[in-house]
C-alpha cells in the first residue's frame, strides 16, 4: 500500500458485485414505471406553458429548490430538511463517484479528493442526515405539530432512510476495523464505529462476515427506498424541484381569463378541466402543512384546509385518474361516471372538495406564499368556484346578493341605492364629464354637477371604488384622501357615476362572465378618460381595485400606470409636496391588506409613512408583511355572513390589540369594514381602525396637532358631520 | 301548461329617499343615471313560474313586458333564468298608460299568444305601486284571480294549486285554468341566479316586439285614461331627521308617541 | 243622485273599524259635492245586517245596501266581487271607498273594471278640488307622493288605514236598509279552498310586517328585549335585530335585518340601540318611516331616520310603550 497516495479498495470484501446490477433492473423499472404512470395522469390536464423564460425560472429554482429560502422561514424545519436532503445528495454524489472511478477511470477514489470529499465530507453529511432524521422523528412523533399528519408511510420511509444511513456507517466501520485503514481518521464517524466494533472484541472473521452481510443489506434497503420514490410522498424529491422551476411567473394577482365565447366548460369540476400543471402540483406536495398553518380559514375552524385540498385532490387523482385515461365517448370533457366494478366515481366538487370549503377561501394567498414548493392553491380553488358560480349558479346567499346588485347596479352593495358621488358633498372633487362635448373643470357638489372633460387639466385619475363610495365608514376615508390630495396640490379628477365596480368581487366569487362584462365597460371608460393628452396615472385607495386595474385589465385591453394611495402618499412625502407636520400621538400597528402586501409586495411605503408621523409609535403585529393574517373580507367574503367556526376578523382584531397599539392602521376598505367590526366586538372602543389616509389627513391638517380620537374613527377635520 | 309571466322594468327601488329626484312638470322621476331593474314582486312571480314548471315536469313560460326598448333587458334576464320565450310590447301609444290601459295591452298580447293557463304578475310594480294590473288583467281575460300567491304547484285534473299568503297564515287553493295570480315575496321565491350558459344563450335569443297595431289596439282608445295624475312631489318630512325633544327621557318618549300618532304611523 | 258609497263588512253586531274612518272621510266628500253618503254592507249568512247597519247609520250613512251570503263570510274575493258588483249596480255610486285591507286590495280594482270606473289604491288623503275627488297616495316606496283624479265613474278608491278621521257616532241617526239579493252559483267559483294553514308564530312576519322594531347591541341584553316585545305587542309589530344582537345570542338569527339578514319593507321601523352600519341599513331601504332611539346623537342611523330620540332606550322604550297604550286606547 502506497501511503503517499490515500485510497481504498472499492468493493473490498464483496464478491459477485454484478448481482447488484441485476437487482438494479427491477428497481429502475419500478422507479420509471411509477413516474410514467404519474406522467400519464398529469397529462389528463389541459395544456399550459411553463417552460418559457428559463433564466427567471432557473433563478427561482436556485432560491426555492437549492437555497430553499421558504423552508428557512421556520429555522428548525429549514435546517432539518437541509440536513436530510443535503446529506442524501452528497451521499448520492459519493456513490456516483465510485461508479465514475470504476467505469470511467476517473480517479475519485484516491488522492486528496478521496480524503477530503469521499471520506470526510461524505461522513459529515451522512452524520448530518442522521441528525436531520432524528430532528424529523422528534418533531413528528414527540412535538407533534398539528400541521403534520402522521401516516404509516412516513414512519416506514423515515425508518428505512435511517437504516440505510446507519448500515452505511456500520459497513464503513467494519471495513476500517478489519483493514486497519491508515486514513481512517478522515472518516471520523466510520472510525468511531470501527473503534466500537474493536471494543466488542469481535473476531476478524466475524467482522468480515458481518461486513459482507451488511453491505448487501444496505444495498437492498437503498434500492427498496429508491423503488418507493414514485409511490410515496418521496415523489417530491423529483416533483418539488420541478414544480419550483415551473412555477407561475405571471403577476401574483392575475387570474387566468376564460374565453367565454369558445369555452366548452366553465371552471373545474373534474380533472380534465385543470391544467396539467395544476395536476402536477398535487404530486409536488411535501405534506409539510405550512399552507395549513398560514390559512385564516383553517385557523378559525372553517371546513377549508389548503393542504387537505391538495391532498384530497391528489388522492382522487391517484384513485380515479386512471379511469380518465379511457377516452370518454360522447363528451370529451366529462368525468368518468363509475369504476369498472360499478362503483360510482365521487364528484370532485361537492364530494371530494366540499362546497363550504371552497366558499371559505378569502383568496388571501397566505397558503401560496407559505408553500415551499410553489403549489398554486388559489387558482385551483378559484377554478372550482368558477364551476359552482357559473355552471351551477350556486353560491352563498351574500355573494348571490352581491352578484344581483352588480348585474343591475354596477356595485356589489345590496340596499345602497345612493349615488356614487354622495360622499363628496361639500368637497371640491372634480368629476370628469365624459359625455359628448365634455365640460370644464368645476367643483362638483354631487351627481350631475359640472364636470371636467377628458381634456381637462388633471394629472391623476382617482379610482374611488365602490366600497369607498358607498360604505359609510369608508366614505370618511375617501374624504380624508381628497383633502390630502388637495393639500399636496395634486390635480386629480374622479369618474363619478361612470365608474363601475372593477369586478374583483365578481371575479373572486367565480363569476367570470360578470367580471368580464364590468371589465369591458370600465376599460372603455378609462381609455376614453385617459386617452388623449399626456400620460396619466390612476391612484386608488382600494387594493382590490388596484390589483384588478394593474394586473387583470391588461388582459382586456386596459394598460394603466396604477399606484395605491399608500405608495402615492409616500411619493408625495418624499418629494416634499406633503409635509407631515401635525402631531399624531398614537401607538399604531399596521395591518397588511392581502391584496396590497402579498399580492403586490407593497409593505414598506405605508410603514415608512407611519414612522414619519411625529409622535406616533409603530409596533409590529404578529403575522405581518408576507405572513399577514387576512381580515376575512377578501374573495368577496366581506359580503357573506361567517356562520361556521369563529370569526376571522375577531381573530385578527385580537392580534392587533395584543400589540398594545390603540390604532390599527390599514389601507383597504374591506379590511376597514372587517377590522372595525372585529375590534368593536373584541375590544369595545379601546382600539380603533383607521386608514393611512386618515392619519395622514390628521398629520397634514392645517389646524395643527390633535390626538386621534377613539370611537368611530372620524377625523376632526372631517366636515361631514 | 302555458305560463305567462308579466314583468315590469322599473327605476331602482333601492334608491334612498335623499337621492330620489322627480320632474314635477312631467310628473315623473328624474334620475337619468339610475339603474333599471325588474320589479321585485315580478321577479318573485318569475321564480314561482320556474318552480311550477319544474314540479310539473314541463310547461312553457313566456315572459311579457310592456315598456320602452330598454325593457328588453328585463326580458333577457327572464330568458337567462330559462323562460322559454319573451315578447316585448312597445309602442309610443303604450307610454304613460294607467293600469287599465296596461292590462288591456297585456291582455291583448296574451290572447295573441293563444291564451295561457296561468298568468303571473307581481302583487305590485315596485315603482308606482298601484297593485292593480294583475287583477285588471284577470278581468280582461275573464279569469279568476288569486292574490298574494307565493307558490304554485300542479293540481289535479290540469288545475293549478296556489299558495296564498293571508294575514293569519296561508291558504292552499286550487284553480281551474285559465287563472291569474299576483305574487308576493316569501323565503321560497327569490329569483334564482342565472347560469352563465343560459345567460349567454339568452343574449342570442330573438325577442319579438309587438306594437299596438300588432295587437289590434287603437292608440286613441288607449290614450283615454281613467285617471289623471295632477301632481307628483317628494314629501318633505323625508328630508332630514326630526329630533324629538324633551327634558327627561319620559318627556321625549311622550313626544315621540304623539308624533307617531299625529303622523298616522301607528 | 249618485253618491259616495263606502264598503263595510259586518263584524258581530258592528262593522270593521275602518268603515267608520271611511264614513268620516266620505262625509266630507259628500258634503263638498252635495251628494248622499251611503254604504254597502257585506256579511256572511249567519249575521243579521240590522245591527251593523245601525252602526253605519249612526256613522252618517243614509242608505245601506246589504249583501249577504254564506260564502261572503270566508274571505273569498270571487264571491265578494260578485256581491259588490250587484250592490254597486244597484247603488250607482259616484265614488266607492274601500279600506286598503285584504278585501279592498283584492276586490276593488276588479270591481272598478266591472263597473267601467276608475281605480286609485292606497290613498292617504282625499279632497274635493274643482268638483273632482282628488286622492293623495304614496308612490316609489313612499319616496314620492302623487295626487290623482278620476276620469271615469264610478271612482273606486282604497284608503289606507288611519288615513281618515273616523266619523262620530250619532245613534239617533237612521236610514234605509236595502237588501240586495245575491245569487252566487257555487259552480262559478273557479277557485276552491283546499286547506287553510294557520301560522303558529305569534305576531306578524318580519318581511311583511307593517311595523318592525329592531334592537341592536345598545339594547344591552336578552332580558332588555322583553321591553321591546312589550312595545311590539302594543303596535302589532314584528321584532328584528342587528347582527350584533344576534351575535350576542340575545335573539335568534332569523331576526337579523340587513345585508346578510332579512330585508324589511314596513311602513314604520323603530331602531333601538342600533348604530346604523350600512350593512344593517341595507335591509331597511324599503321602510317608509324610520325612527331611531340611540344615546349617540352622531350615530349614522340618524342620517337615515325620519324621527329620532337621543336617549337611553331603557328609559325611553317603557315610557313610549305606556304612552302609546294610552293614546291608542289599549
Ligand atoms: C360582512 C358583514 C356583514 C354584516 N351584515 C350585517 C347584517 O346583515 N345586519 C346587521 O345588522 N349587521 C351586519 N353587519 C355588522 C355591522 O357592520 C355592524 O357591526 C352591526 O350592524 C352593528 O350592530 P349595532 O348597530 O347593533 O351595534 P353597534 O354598532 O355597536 O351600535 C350600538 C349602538 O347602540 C347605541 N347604544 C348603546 N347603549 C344604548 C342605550 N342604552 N340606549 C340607546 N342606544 C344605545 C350606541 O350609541 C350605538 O350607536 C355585518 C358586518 C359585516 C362585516
Ligand atoms: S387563500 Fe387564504 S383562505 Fe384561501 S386557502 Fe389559501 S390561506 Fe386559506
Ligand atoms: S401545499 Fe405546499 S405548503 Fe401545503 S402541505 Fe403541500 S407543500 Fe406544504
Amino acid at each position: 500500500m502506497d501511503l503517499s497516495n490515500p485510497m481504498r479498495e472499492v468493493y473490498w470484501n464483496i464478491t459477485g458485485k454484478n448481482l447488484m446490477y441485476v437487482l438494479l433492473v427491477p428497481v429502475l423499472v419500478a422507479f420509471f414505471r411509477g413516474f410514467y404512470s404519474k406522467y400519464r395522469l398529469w397529462k389528463i390536464g389541459r395544456p399550459t406553458r411553463r417552460r418559457d423564460n428559463w433564466r427567471r425560472r432557473l433563478a427561482g429554482f436556485f432560491r426555492g429548490a437549492v437555497v430553499q429560502e421558504k423552508n428557512f422561514r421556520d429555522r428548525y424545519s429549514g435546517w432539518m430538511h437541509f440536513f436530510i436532503w443535503g446529506g442524501m445528495l452528497v451521499l448520492f454524489i459519493g456513490t456516483a463517484n465510485v461508479a465514475l472511478d470504476e467505469y470511467l477511470g476517473v480517479p475519485t477514489m484516491e488522492g486528496l479528493f478521496y480524503l477530503y470529499f469521499q471520506s470526510l465530507v461524505l461522513d459529515v453529511f451522512g452524520l448530518l442526515a442522521i441528525v436531520g432524521l432524528a430532528m424529523a422523528l422528534y418533531r413528528r412523533y414527540v412535538v407533534r405539530p398539528p400541521r403534520l399528519h402522521r401516516t404509516p408511510q412516513d414512519a416506514v420511509f423515515l425508518g428505512l432512510l435511517l437504516l440505510v444511513l446507519v448500515t452505511g456507517f456500520v459497513i464503513e466501520g467494519l471495513r476500517i476495523a478489519v483493514t486497519e485503514d491508515p486514513w481512517a481518521a478522515w472518516s471520523p464517524v466510520g472510525w468511531a464505529f470501527a473503534a466500537a466494533f474493536r471494543a466488542t472484541g469481535m473476531a476478524a472473521e466475524t467482522m468480515v462476515g458481518l461486513h459482507r452481510f451488511s453491505w448487501w443489506f444496505h444495498l437492498a434497503l437503498a434500492f427498496a427506498w429508491i423503488a418507493c420514490v414514485p409511490y410515496t410522498k418521496l415523489t417530491h424529491l423529483v416533483t418539488s424541484p420541478a414544480n419550483i422551476y415551473m412555477r407561475s411567473l405571471g403577476p401574483k394577482g392575475r387570474l387566468e381569463p376564460i374565453n367565454l365565447e369558445t369555452a366548452e366548460f366553465l371552471g373545474a369540476s373534474n380533472l380534465r378541466h385543470f391544467t396539467w400543471k395544476q395536476l402536477f402540483d398535487l404530486d409536488a406536495c411535501t405534506e409539510c402543512g405550512r399552507c395549513q398553518d398560514a390559512c385564516p380559514a383553517h385557523a378559525t375552524l372553517k371546513p377549508l384546509n389548503p393542504k387537505a385540498v391538495v391532498l384530497d385532490l391528489r388522492d382522487y387523482m391517484h384513485e380515479y385518474g386512471p379511469l380518465y385515461l379511457r377516452r370518454a365517448q360522447d363528451d370529451p370533457w366529462a368525468a368518468p361516471a363509475e369504476t369498472p366494478d360499478g362503483r360510482p366515481v365521487p364528484v370532485m366538487v361537492g364530494a371530494v372538495i366540499a362546497e363550504d370549503a371552497l366558499w371559505s377561501c378569502t383568496t388571501c394567498r397566505a397558503c401560496m406564499e407559505a408553500c415551499p414548493v410553489e403549489i398554486e392553491h388559489v387558482p385551483a380553488i378559484m377554478d372550482m368556484r368558477r364551476f359552482l358560480a357559473m355552471d351551477q349558479a350556486s353560491m352563498p346567499e351574500g355573494m348571490a346578493d352581491a352578484i344581483r346588485s352588480l348585474e343591475t347596479r354596477g356595485h356589489p352593495f345590496r340596499g345602497t341605492g345612493g349615488a356614487r358621488t354622495d360622499w363628496l358633498q361639500g368637497l371640491d372633487v372634480p368629476v370628469l364629464d365624459l359625455s359628448a362635448g365634455g365640460g370644464t373643470r368645476g367643483a362638483a357638489g354631487g351627481a350631475g354637477a359640472d364636470g371636467a372633460g377628458p381634456d381637462a387639466d388633471f394629472d391623476v385619475l382617482w379610482w374611488v371604488g365602490c366600497a369607498m363610495a358607498f360604505d359609510e365608514r369608508n366614505q370618511k376615508v375617501a374624504r380624508s384622501l381628497a383633502r390630502v390630495l388637495h393639500r399636496a396640490g395634486v390635480r386629480f379628477a374622479i369618474l363619478g357615476n361612470r365608474e363601475k365596480c372593477t369586478g374583483d368581487a365578481a371575479r373572486r366569487i367565480g363569476h367570470e362572465y360578470l367580471f368580464q362584462t364590468l371589465a369591458g365597460e370600465n376599460v372603455a371608460t378609462l381609455n376614453q378618460a385617459l386617452g388623449n393628452g399626456r400620460p396619466r396615472r390612476i391612484v386608488t385607495a382600494c387594493p382590490h381595485c388596484y390589483n384588478t386595474l394593474k394586473h387583470e385589465y391588461p388582459d382586456f385591453g386596459g394598460h394603466y400606470d396604477v399606484v395605491h394611495h399608500t405608495e402615492f402618499i409616500r411619493e408625495l412625502v418624499d418629494s416634499g409636496r406633503l409635509k407631515l407636520d401635525g402631531e399624531v400621538r398614537e401607538t399604531i400597528t399596521f395591518h397588511d391588506p392581502c391584496y396590497l402586501g402579498r399580492y403586490n409586495d407593497v409593505y414598506d411605503a405605508p410603514r415608512k409613512t407611519l414612522k414619519d408621523l411625529s409622535g406616533a409609535e409603530v409596533r409590529e403585529i404578529e403575522r405581518a408583511r408576507e405572513s399577514s393574517f387576512c381580515c376575512g373580507g377578501g374573495g368577496a367574503l366581506v359580503f357573506v355572513e361567517e356562520r361556521i367556526g369563529t370569526r376571522i376578523n375577531q381573530t385578527r382584531a385580537r392580534q392587533a390589540a395584543e400589540t398594545g397599539a390603540r390604532t390599527v392602521c390599514t389601507a383597504c376598505p374591506f379590511c376597514m369594514t372587517m377590522l372595525a367590526d372585529g375590534l368593536k366586538t373584541t375590544s369595545g372602543d379601546e382600539v380603533q381602525a383607521l386608514d393611512l389616509a386618515e392619519l395622514v389627513d390628521r398629520a397634514t391638517a392645517p389646524a395643527g396637532p390633535a390626538a386621534v380620537g377613539a370611537g368611530t374613527g372620524a377625523s376632526p377635520g372631517d366636515g361631514s358631520r | 301548461m302555458n305560463i305567462v309571466v308579466c314583468l315590469k322594468q322599473i327605476i331602482d327601488y333601492e334608491i334612498p329617499p335623499r337621492a330620489f329626484r322627480i320632474d314635477r312638470q312631467k310628473k315623473k322621476p328624474a334620475m337619468p343615471d339610475a339603474s333599471l331593474v325588474i320589479g321585485p314582486f315580478d321577479e318573485n312571480a318569475l321564480e314561482v313560474a320556474l318552480q311550477l314548471r319544474e314540479k310539473a315536469g314541463g310547461g312553457r313560460i313566456t315572459a311579457v313586458s310592456m315598456g320602452p326598448e330598454s325593457a328588453i333587458e328585463a326580458l333577457r334576464k327572464a330568458l337567462a333564468v330559462t323562460a322559454d320565450e319573451a315578447v316585448l310590447l312597445s309602442d309610443p301609444a303604450f307610454s304613460d298608460l294607467d293600469p287599465f290601459g296596461t292590462a288591456r295591452v297585456l291582455g291583448a298580447a296574451i290572447k295573441k299568444l293563444g291564451g295561457a293557463d296561468l298568468v303571473l304578475t307581481g302583487r305590485q310594480s315596485g315603482d308606482w305601486d298601484a297593485g292593480q294590473v294583475g287583477q285588471l288583467l284577470a278581468e280582461e281575460l275573464g279569469a279568476p284571480c288569486v292574490n298574494f300567491a307565493f307558490r304554485a304547484e300542479p293540481g289535479g285534473d290540469g288545475r293549478v294549486r296556489l299558495y296564498k299568503e293571508t294575514p293569519g297564515g296561508a291558504e292552499i287553493l286550487e284553480a281551474g285554468t285559465p287563472v291569474v295570480a299576483t305574487v308576493t315575496n316569501a323565503e321560497t321565491n327569490q329569483l334564482r341566479l342565472a347560469k352563465v350558459r343560459d345567460l349567454m344563450a339568452a343574449n342570442r335569443k330573438p325577442v319579438p316586439t309587438w306594437s299596438a297595431a300588432d295587437l289590434g289596439l287603437d292608440p286613441a282608445a288607449l290614450a283615454a285614461g281613467r285617471i289623471e295624475v295632477l301632481d307628483l312631489y317628494v314629501p318633505t318630512y323625508d328630508a332630514r331627521c326630526e329630533f324629538v325633544t324633551g327634558e327627561t327621557p319620559e318627556d321625549k318618549a311622550s313626544a315621540l308617541a304623539r308624533r307617531l300618532v299625529e303622523l298616522k304611523l301607528v | 243622485m249618485p253618491g259616495i258609497v263606502i264598503v263595510a263588512t259586518a263584524e258581530g253586531q258592528g262593522t270593521n273599524p275602518a268603515a267608520l274612518e271611511l264614513l268620516g272621510g266620505g262625509a266630507g266628500l259628500a258634503k263638498a259635492l252635495g251628494c248622499p253618503l251611503e254604504a254597502v254592507l257585506v256579511s256572511g249568512s249567519g249575521t243579521d245586517p240590522a245591527g251593523p247597519a245601525a252602526k253605519l247609520f249612526a256613522g252618517g250613512a243614509r242608505r245601506v245596501y246589504s249583501v249577504r251570503h254564506e260564502r261572503l263570510g270566508n274571505g273569498s274575493p270571487e264571491a265578494a266581487l260578485e256581491a259588490l258588483t250587484a250592490a254597486c249596480r244597484r247603488a250607482e255610486p259616484r265614488v266607492v271607498l274601500f279600506s286598503a285591507d285584504r278585501l279592498g286590495l283584492e276586490v276593488a280594482p276588479r270591481l272598478a273594471h266591472r263597473l267601467g270606473g276608475s281605480m286609485i289604491t292606497d290613498a292617504v288623503a282625499l279632497e274635493v278640488r274643482d268638483g273632482d275627488v282628488v286622492a293623495t297616495r304614496p308612490a316609489f316606496g313612499g319616496k314620492a307622493m302623487e295626487q290623482v283624479a278620476a276620469r271615469a265613474t264610478p271612482q273606486v278608491v282604497t284608503v289606507k288605514l288611519r288615513a281618515l278621521e273616523p266619523a262620530a257616532l250619532d245613534e239617533s241617526r237612521s236610514g234605509e236598509l236595502v237588501e240586495v239579493p245575491v245569487d252566487l252559483d257555487p259552480g262559478v267559483d273557479r277557485v276552491k279552498l283546499v286547506e287553510r294553514v294557520e301560522e303558529a308564530a305569534e305576531g306578524p312576519k318580519l318581511e311583511t310586517a307593517r311595523v318592525v322594531i329592531g334592537g341592536g347591541r345598545g339594547v344591552g341584553g336578552a332580558e332588555n328585549f322583553k321591553q321591546l316585545e312589550e312595545l311590539a305587542r302594543v303596535l302589532g309589530a314584528a321584532l328584528g335585530a342587528s347582527r350584533a344582537a344576534v351575535d350576542e345570542g340575545w335573539v335568534p338569527a332569523s331576526w337579523q335585518i340587513g345585508q346578510t339578514g332579512k330585508a324589511i319593507a314596513s311602513d314604520l321601523y323603530i331602531a333601538v340601540g342600533i348604530s346604523g352600519a350600512s350593512q344593517h341599513t341595507a335591509g331597511i331601504s324599503g321602510v317608509k318611516t324610520i325612527v331611531a332611539i340611540n344615546t349617540d346623537p352622531e350615530a349614522p342611523i340618524f342620517e337615515r331616520a325620519h324621527l329620532g330620540v337621543v336617549g337611553d332606550h331603557k328609559a325611553v322604550v317603557p315610557a313610549l310603550t305606556a304612552r302609546l297604550k294610552e293614546l291608542l286606547g289599549k
